[in-house]
Order: structure tokens, then sequence, then C-alpha cells
């Protein structure tokens, strides 16, 4: 009944209902009548009351619980009120002994009636007669007793005079009192006198039924008999409560219901609602082909696998070539049953009626029955996958020919290792210097020294001009840089460097911590040029020309200025680029086209831009020490070697993070070097191998380059943990120079 | 099988032809499978009934027969009833080292073109004569630098007494050297040095006549030089005519020998390239181009039908110049080294035999009928390079780091 104008009614209905029930219940408030929420529905369990005129209440349960409630919380209202009373009237009846709390009536017959009565006590009128009869002593008030907790009093009484402390017996007074007195237990100490009181029988009934969980009224009486108020007979309500006319939905049956139920009607007769079955047909097993029965969820179950028809050679009487020969019984007796190719072995008989009982019958139906049973029924997709398709398609590296792969000569410095080497522009000579400060000049074809020059400390860098016109090269050794001219040279070439290195006419000195000394005779032995770098700048590690050959940057080992100096051929001059860097600079490298400046610190690879002068990136390779660096020849791309044996190849269009990240060496890469034609790079390492690279860089910028390892080259010994310490390729052919720790530099040739 | 049943060896029809003296009647020969050269060559030997053994190698299909028939029937998979044509000829006794001549400074090459003395040029710049009971004739400086060839050129006078020498260098030029071999007192003299080139040269050499000069520098240029005659005093000369093609540094350059071969020169270079010159007007007439094939030396056999040049990929490849007369397009075979072969000469004598020396000190002899393998080999220095070969007649004069070595060669054909 509650539901149906919850589900059909619409909003407006719904609203106008709402107004008529606010006015109604303004109503009821006027004429006192008993407050419920529900007030249509009541009207229209009256209604239905009238309609089915002798209805229970407790038929609609909904609508009892909702009113029931609200007559709880009324009720209980009532009783805290009864609870007051009660109190006071307890405190009345302090000094009985009985238990009734409430005044004693007396049951009289009326003088005037004759008829019986009941008489209560008289209640004197005075100020507090419902309250406390009990004389409290102390007068303070309702304030916290501790305020009096150091004073020998405990309040004033309604004179103003002190009310004193009562005497408070110590410990053992306590404890004599609990066990002299035999009502001590049931005592409770009150505040405002101080002492321990004796609690009265009422009040220990109280809490006993409080631990009882019981109403704590003694005269509560949970089942008192009904007082029927307004119904019954001659309590019928003639006069209308309301005078507004009864509206038409008391009697007229309700539209929205009956679409509702017509609509359950209707679907119940076209069979979209289909009552339930009755459970006792379930509890029926029924037997069915599991074969047969298809579960449409799910794919087709694969039928049974077939036995599998006999052939020519489980005849009886095969014919004489199936018949197995005596090297095959043995073979067969000797597999396992579950590698034999097959689970018999032909037999020959003369006769059918020959043929003994089929001794493996049983097991047979055994193996059919755990066919059928186990059989499987999912058709399993096994992931089998080659490991050799995940890696990825690489080329074979034959077909990436020419690359280095034998050592064709080996050219051997006696005393000491070979730290460094350069390769002329044209590709026939090579410039190599030890560590015993010897520098020899070498062809590439013949390995044949042609030039030694003795410079008396350890060489740490040495590189060859890039120009063309002029034939030098520059080796670094302890705080100085050796320019050196190789013998042999063309008039045209020899006048030309020695008009860059040693001009007749010397520009104007620039102040400046180095000095640049030409010798200008005897230019045959010895240095035709010397740049004096500041003291105690140590090793130059690293030189690097720009390519056009007027710039050459070195790197000293010294941690001052970051080590770094440009120096500029044409003017003579040389400057710090760098007043502070952070950290140790590894490597310095100009850009191929731009004018760009790489610059490797221990752990990043920073990018500089010299005509601007700041910084355009910062590579993190994730080295924790980067030993080597090269840029590619079309100056996109950077690989970084470091000494925890990492390469990794850097795409600057792309990231600041390696593109690829190679780790194939054993220990420390020491070099690296791209080739300026061909698509090779070679790595080297204190394992004493070199490794080649095929990278090849796509000009279309969708394509990754293509990195494939092609060749370990290993003909140098570790000496003393050190192995290949530079690799340097020769221009316009596939051969690659190294020099090694163990003092030998190998010419390796495609 | 049949080393199992020696009763039924298994035999092979095979008909021998030589070009040899020792020729057997042309008649089918049944042959055991399990035969080798040995029993061959003693086939041979009692058939012609020699009353001294003659070894021979045998060729079956261009190919030296190293093992018995049966096995190389079995690579080969030829039938049981084909018939082979086995070719034969005298075999090579193993070199013998004749002497050696140390050297403080590598040879860089080495000639022996002039009765009874060995011609040495050396990477100090001096050039030496050595008679053959290895003392020395003439010890003459004549370049400052390190001197890269040397040729002898002929000379159409019967003066024996006096040659001329071409020698190039790394100091730029070219330098021809007159000597004399008197009696009383051999003496050299610098005749001319001849200037063109910006690199160091890499070769020089003469045509037959030895009235042409072919240098090739490492500047790409191939210099043409008409020798003048009788030269009183030191000249300096410039090229007739300047051979410019190469794209990179050209390590040989010879005039053609043989019979078509007029006015024709060839080169090789570090461009991977065997280029064909026409020498009157200078022009490059073909190119070879073989990818990724530095050179390094250059060959020609006598006859003019075979050119053979050395690489840095540790070939040698052949070019047969009677394929296609005018020109040529590829290579038609290859000799696999196991190191850089660094230089080649021909036999004067023999067709068909060549000598490489390569940078492991090894110097392979090799018939260019068979280049799957050397003939032999014979290693004349222990990781020292060798950087020069000569052969003339039955002597070998291998140049290189550890000097001079003769080495004899007997046999072949």
């Amino acid at each position: 009944m509650m539901a149906v104008p919850g589900l059909g009614k619409p909003l407006k209905k719904r609203k106008q209902e709402e107004l008529e029930d606010v006015e109604k219940r303004a109503f009821a408030e006027v004429v006192d009548l008993e407050m419920q929420s529900e007030e249509e529905e009541e009207d229209e369990e009256r209604g239905s009351d009238i309609l089915s005129d002798d209805g229970e209440v407790d038929d609609f349960p909904e609508i009892d619980a909702a009113s029931d409630s609200d007559e709880e919380s009324e009720e209980e209202e009532d009783d805290t009120d009864d609870l007051d009373e009660e109190d006071t009237l307890e405190e009345d009846s302090d000094a009985d002994s009985d238990l009734h709390i409430f005044p004693k009536s007396k049951v009289v017959v009326s003088d005037i009636t004759g008829q019986k009565k009941t008489v209560y006590p008289e209640i004197e009128p005075d100020y507090d007669s419902d309250s406390s009869t009990e004389e409290d002593p102390s007068r303070t008030g309702n304030i916290p007793m501790h305020w009096y907790d150091d004073l020998p009093h405990i309040g004033y009484d309604i004179n103003g005079k002190r009310v004193l402390r009562p005497a408070k017996g110590d410990e053992l007074d306590k404890f004599l009192a609990t066990v002299d007195d035999p009502t001590s237990w049931t005592t409770a100490f009150d505040k405002n006198t101080q002492m321990d009181k004796p609690l009265s029988a009422e009040e220990l009934d109280i809490i006993r039924r409080l631990q009882a969980g019981e109403n704590p009224d003694a005269e509560y009486d949970p089942y008192e008999p009904t007082i029927e108020w307004f119904t019954g007979k001659g309590k019928e309500e003639v006069m209308p409560i309301s005078s507004a006319p009864e509206p038409k939905r008391r009697w007229l049956p309700s539209k929205w219901e009956k679409q509702k139920i017509m609509k359950i009607v209707r679907a119940i007769r076209q069979g979209r609602i289909v009552g339930s079955k009755p459970t006792a047909a379930d509890k029926k097993h029924q037997f069915y082909a599991i074969w047969n029965e298809p579960p449409s969820n799910q794919p087709p179950p694969l039928p049974a696998p077939k036995p599998k028809l006999p052939t020519n050679s489980e005849s009886y009487n095969p014919p004489e070539e199936y018949l197995p020969t005596e090297e095959e019984r043995k073979q067969w007796e000797n597999t396992e049953p579950e590698d034999r190719e097959r689970d018999y072995l032909p037999q020959k008989y003369s006769a059918l009626r020959l043929v003994p009982a089929f001794d493996k019958f049983i097991k047979q139906r055994f193996n059919r029955q755990l066919d059928l049973y186990l059989a499987p029924r999912i058709q399993r997709i096994k992931l089998n996958v080659d490991p050799n398709s995940l890696l990825p398609k690489l080329p074979s590296p034959g077909s990436l020919r020419p690359f280095p792969n034998y050592k064709s000569l080996k050219f051997t410095h006696t005393k000491a290792r070979v730290r460094c080497l350069s390769i002329s522009p044209d590709g026939a000579w090579v410039a190599s210097g030890d560590e015993s400060g010897v520098i020899s000049l070498w062809e590439v074809n013949v390995g044949r020294e042609v030039k030694r020059w003795t410079l008396g400390s350890k060489v740490g860098a040495i590189e060859w001009c890039p120009r063309l016109d002029v034939c030098f090269f520059v080796a670094g050794t302890e705080e100085k840089l050796h320019f050196l001219m190789p013998p042999n040279l063309s008039p045209a070439v020899l006048t030309m460097t020695q008009s860059t290195l040693a001009p007749a006419t010397l520009p104007p000195a620039t102040q400046s911590s180095i000095k640049w000394i030409s010798s200008s005779g005897a230019v045959e032995e010895g240095p035709i040029l010397v740049i004096e770098l500041p003291g105690a700048s140590g090793l130059p590690r690293q030189l690097t020309w720009h390519r056009k050959g007027d710039y050459l940057a070195s790197v000293s080992s010294s941690e001052t200025q970051g080590g770094v100096w440009m120096h500029q051929i044409s003017r003579r001059h040389s400057q710090a680029p760098f007043t502070k860097i952070k950290g140790a600079v590894q490597m310095v490298l100009f850009h191929p086209t731009k004018p760009h400046f790489f610059v490797a610190t221990q752990r990043y690879v920073r990018l500089y831009n010299l005509a601007e002068q700041k910084l355009l990136k910062t590579l993190m390779p994730g080295i924790q020490w980067i030993s080597s660096m090269d840029i590619h020849p079309s100056g996109d791309h950077v690989i970084v070697g470091g000494y925890d044996r990492k390469l990794c190849w850097f795409d600057l269009e792309l990231s600041e993070k390696p593109y690829k990240v190679l780790r194939y060496h054993t220990r420390a890469i020491r070099s690296l070097h791209f080739h300026p034609t061909y698509p090779l790079f070679a790595s080297s390492s204190d394992d004493g191998s070199i490794q080649i690279f095929h990278a090849r860089v796509y000009s279309d910028l969708m394509t990754d380059p293509l990195i494939v390892p092609l060749k370990i080259l290993r003909g140098h010994d570790v000496k003393d943990g050190l192995g290949v310490l530079q690799v340097k390729w020769v221009n316009k052919q596939p051969w690659l120079v190294s020099a090694g720790a163990d003092g030998n530099a190998l010419v390796w040739c495609s | 099988m049949a080393s199992t049943s020696s009763s039924t060896v298994r035999s092979h029809p095979v008909v021998f032809t030589t070009q040899t003296p020792y020729v057997l009647p042309s008649q089918k020969f049944m042959i055991p499978l399990d035969w080798k050269r040995y029993q061959l060559s003693q086939l041979i030997n009692k058939a012609l009934d020699l009353s001294k053994p003659v070894p021979f190698d045998f060729l079956v299909r261009g190919e030296i027969l190293r093992t018995t028939l049966l096995e190389w029937r079995a690579a080969k998979g030829v039938g049981e009833e084909d018939t082979l044509e086995i070719e034969y000829f005298e075999s090579v006794i193993p070199p013998q080292r004749m002497s050696d001549i140390p050297h403080e400074d590598w040879m860089s090459s080495v000639s022996y073109r002039i009765p009874q003395h060995f011609v040495t040029a050396s990477y100090d710049g001096h050039l030496r004569l050595f008679d053959y009971s290895q003392n020395p004739v003439i010890d003459t400086s004549v370049h400052q630098a390190p001197i890269t060839s040397v040729c002898v050129v002929p000379s159409s006078s019967s003066d024996t007494e006096s040659r001329i020498l071409a020698s190039s260098s790394h100091d730029l030029t070219a330098c021809l050297t007159r000597i004399y071999l008197s009696p009383e007192g051999p003496s050299a003299s610098t005749v001319a040095s001849l200037h063109l080139h910006t690199s160091p040269l890499s070769c020089v050499s003469s045509d037959a006549s030895g009235s042409h000069l072919l240098t090739s520098s490492w500047d790409g240029l191939i210099g043409k030089k008409r020798r003048k005659t009788a030269p009183v005093n030191i000249k300096r000369k410039v090229p007739i005519a300047v051979l410019k093609s190469h794209t990179a540094p050209v390590s040989k350059a010879l005039f053609a020998t043989g019979l078509h071969a007029k006015g024709k020169a060839y080169s090789c270079g570090f461009d991977s390239t065997v280029r064909t010159w026409d020498v009157e007007s200078g022009v490059c007439v073909n190119t070879v181009n073989v990818p990724e094939r530095p050179m390094l030396d250059l060959a020609q056999t006598p006859d003019g039908n075979v050119l053979l040049a050395a690489s840095t990929d540790r070939t040698v490849s052949i070019f047969d110049l009677r394929v296609s007369n005018s020109s040529l397009s590829s290579s038609t075979g290859f000799m696999m080294h196991p190191a850089t072969p660094s230089c080649i000469a021909t036999s004067e004598s023999g067709k068909q035999q060549v000598v490489t020396g390569a940078y492991d000190g090894v110097a392979r002899l090799w018939d260019l009928r068979s280049t799957k393998g050397a003939v032999t080999s014979f290693r004349v220095w222990d990781g020292m390079k060798v950087l020069a070969v000569d052969w003339a007649g039955d002597v070998v004069s291998i140049g290189g780091e550890g000097g001079v070595e003769v080495w004899r060669i007997a046999g072949g054909s």
C-alpha cells in the first residue's frame, strides 16, 4: 500500500499532496491531535478500514512501524517525566522502610457517597514540597566541591555559618568499619556532606534493577491493560475532524495503480513474466548426454579422439615385410614404452584359430577410457616462441663490408706504452707518441718509421691538423704543446706550414699566461712552435682541432679553470673559455658544422654555443665516469664511453638520455672514434679488445640509427691493467690504427 | 671401400696431357683411385723410362692434385665414367735458400735485372749493388729520404758496363743514377732528378726499350718521362705527360708487355681501381673497379696475358687480359693470403707461376692454374715483412724488413 503512491504518482500530484499534508499537520497541531508523519496513509488506512469495515490495525506493519516510533518517543518523554516524579517521591518516603516510592494511598469509604475512594496523604504546599525534604546543611550551591578540599569546612549553612567537615577516619578506620558495620557495603560517599551515607532500600532496589537490566521503576507494569479512549461502543466520532470535502481519491480506485497492474498483467499474458515453477520438479535428477548438448557460451568441445584403425602390420597374418627383424625387436624391447614408435610388435600366425587371447585387452580398454576421460576439452595454444625471433633483425656483418677484420701490421715502441696516435688527413702517416716522450712518424701501409722526435717527457695527446694546405701535428707533453712537421713536404706545403706556424711578422702579443714560442732555425729537428701552458697545468690529456684547423682546444689534467684552453693559430692567442666549470673536464669536442662545443665532465656532457656563449643542452649518459666521446660527422649523434664499460649513443635531436646503451666491453672503455666517411665506429677498452660497430645514420629523421656490432679485434696485450689506449680511423679507408699499452701500434685492415 | 677390399681396386679412366718434353702417348689409362701424386709421377717416370727421375705435379681440371683421386672425385662429384684429362708438369722442388745479405735498414725494393748483380733500394736512401758473392759493389746515397722502388732501365746499347737505375723516393723525386761496372772500379753518379709530384712517390718503372719511365705517387698522379741519353750534368726534368685519373694514392704503374700492349700502361691505387692507360695520349682507357680493395702492387706476366694486383684485403686479384683483349671488367680469380700481400713477381720463364711476398714474412709460389692454395711457401723471416720480390731465371730475391735473401726455385715449367 505504501509503495503504490511512491511508485506511480507523478511529481505534480505528490507536491499537491505534500501541501495538503502541511495543511493537515498545521490543523492537527491546532486541535492537539496525535502527530503523525504519514497523515495521508492514516487517512487511507482509515478509508480502507472503512472499506473493509472490520480491518485490524496490526495488518499494516509498514504504517505501524512509522507511527510506533513516534509514539515510542513520546512515551519515552513521558517516562522521563515519571522518573523525575518518582525521584521526588522517593525522597519523600525516605524514612519508610517499605519499597513503595509513591505516597501511600488509603482506600476509605466516603462519608458522603458511601463509596470507596482512595485518599492520598496531604501534600504540604510549601516552597519545595515536591523536592527533597532533607535539609542539605551546605548552601554553597552547585560548585565544584574540591574548592573546599584544603579548608576545614565544606560550605556554609543557611545562616552563613561554616559547616565543618565531618571527621574522616584513616584507612584503618575504614577497614574496621567495613568489618564491624554490616551495612557499610551499602553506603556511598555523599559529596555534599563529604561523608558516607547508607543507601536506602529503594536506592538499592534501583541499583539491583539496573544491574538486571530491568526498568528501574518498581511500579512500572509492562502489561497494563489497554484503555480504549476513542474506539468502541459509544466513542465513535460523529463529527468530521475537517470540514473539507472528502477527496476523490478516498473512494476512486487509483488510475496509476491500475496502469501499473495492467502492465504486469499484459506481461504475464504475453509470457514475458513467467512465474517460478514448482520446486518439487527439480528434485528429481535427470540424466543427459554431455557430448550432445554443447553449452552455448563457450566453443564446442573437441570431439572425443577416435581410436586408430588397425593397419596391415596389426593383422594376425601380416605380410613378411611388416615383421620385425631381430634387431628391430631388440631395439623395440629396449626402448621405453613412451618412446616406442608403436606399442605392439607385428606377429604372424598362420591361422586365425592360432591367435592367442589379446594380452593387452585390459590395458587397451583402460587407455581408451583414460583417453575419453582426459581428452582435452580446450585446445591449448602453446606459446611456442622462438627466442631468436625476439632478437632485433640486424643485417649480417658480412653484408656491411668493408670493416677492419685483421691485423695488417704492427709498429712497436720499444720503450713504453703507446699513449696516443693521430693519422694525417691524407691517411698516409701515423704519428704515435709513447710515455717515454718518443713520437714516431710512420707509414700506415708499410709500418716503417720515417722520423722520430724525442720530447723528453710523457706524450699525452697527438692531433694532426685537419687542414690540407698545411701539414703538421701537435703533441702535448707536460705543460707544453709542440707543433711538429713531418719531413719531405712539397715546397708549397712547407712554406705554407712555416708561414702559418712561424710567420715572419708576429701578430701583437696578447696578455696571457700562455707563451707562444716559434723556433726559426733547426725546424727539421725540433718543433717549429711551442705553446707553454701555465705552470702546474699538468699533462694535456686531449687535443682537438676545429674542422677549419685554426682553433685548437686542449684539455689538461689539472683542475684549474677546468684545464680547457682554446688556442687560435692565426692570432697566436690562447684563452680559457670557462672561468669555472663544475667537475673535472674529461674531453672537449668541436661540433663538425655548428659553432657548438661539447664538454664532457665526469658525469655529464654539456653542449655550449660558442657564438652566443650559452649552455644549450646537458646530456646525461648515466655513466659514473666518462672516459671518451666522439661526434658523428653529421653532427647529430654523439657517442660517450665510460670507465664503467658503458657506451651511450645520443641522438642530439631526441633526448638528453641515451638513445642506446651498449655494454659489450668487459673493462673500461678508453677511446672511441667515428669513421669520417664510412658508417663505422670503433671502441677500445682495457680488456685489450677493439670493437667495430656499423653505425648508419639516416638523413630521414623518422628512421632510427642502425647500430650493428661487427667485429671484435683482439691483438693487444693487457699490460698493467691497461689495454688499448686509443683508436683512430684512417681517412678514406676502412682501416683502423690502435695504440696499446703493450707498446704496439697496430694497423687493422679490411 | 677400395681400401677394405684391395683385390677390387676401382679405377678411373684418365688421359694425360703435358706441355713438357716428357710426353706420354695419348691413350686412356685406368688409374686406381687410391693413387696420389707420387704414384702418378712414378707411373710417368716408368712409362717414359727416364734415366733420372723427374717429379711431376698433376693438374686435374685446373687444380693441382693434392689428395687421392678418390677423394678428389668425391669432393668434386665427378661421375665414375667421365674420362679425366690430367695435365702434368715438372713439379717445383722446394726452394732453397742460397744466400742472405743482412741490411741495417729495411729494403723497399730489390732487382735482379743486371746479370750477376742485385740492386737493392733501402729506406735509408741508399742504392746498393751486390754481386753474387754478396760483396757490396756500389753503395751510393741517392736520396735523403727513403727510397720506395728501384728499377733497372734496360738499355738498347750493348754497353754492359754502364747501367741506368731509376729510383723513386719519399723526397718527392725520382732519380736516374748511372752506374759503371768497370773492372778498375765501379762508380755511380746521379744523372737526373725527375720532379712532378707533391707527395712521396710509390714506384718507378720503365718500358721494355728503356726510353720512357712511369712514376706513380701518393698524390694520385702518374708521370711519364722520357729518358734522354747521355746527359752530362744533373738535370731537373719534367714529365712529358701526366696521367691523372686516380682519386687516391697510386701504388704502382707499369708499362704493358706482350703482343697487344703497344703504348699501354697499367696502374693501380688505393681507390681500388686498376686503370689502363693509353700512354701516347695520356688518357685512361679502361677502369676496373674492384670495390673496397685498395691495391698495393701490380704485376703482369711476361706474355702480357694476366695482370695481378695485390690488395689490402689479403687477396691477389687475377685479371685475365685474354678474356677481353681491349677491356677488362672484373677480376677472374683470387689468391687468398693469410696476411697482407705486399709484392708480386712473375717469372720470366714460366708463364703460370707467380711469387708473392706478404707481411707475415712468407713468400709464396703460386700456380695461376690453381689458385686455391699456394704451390709452396717459404718462410723468409719470422714476423718481419716482405716488401719486395724479384724473380729472374731460377733466382728469387726477396727484400724486406730483414734485408735481402736469395732463394733458388728450380723446376717448374
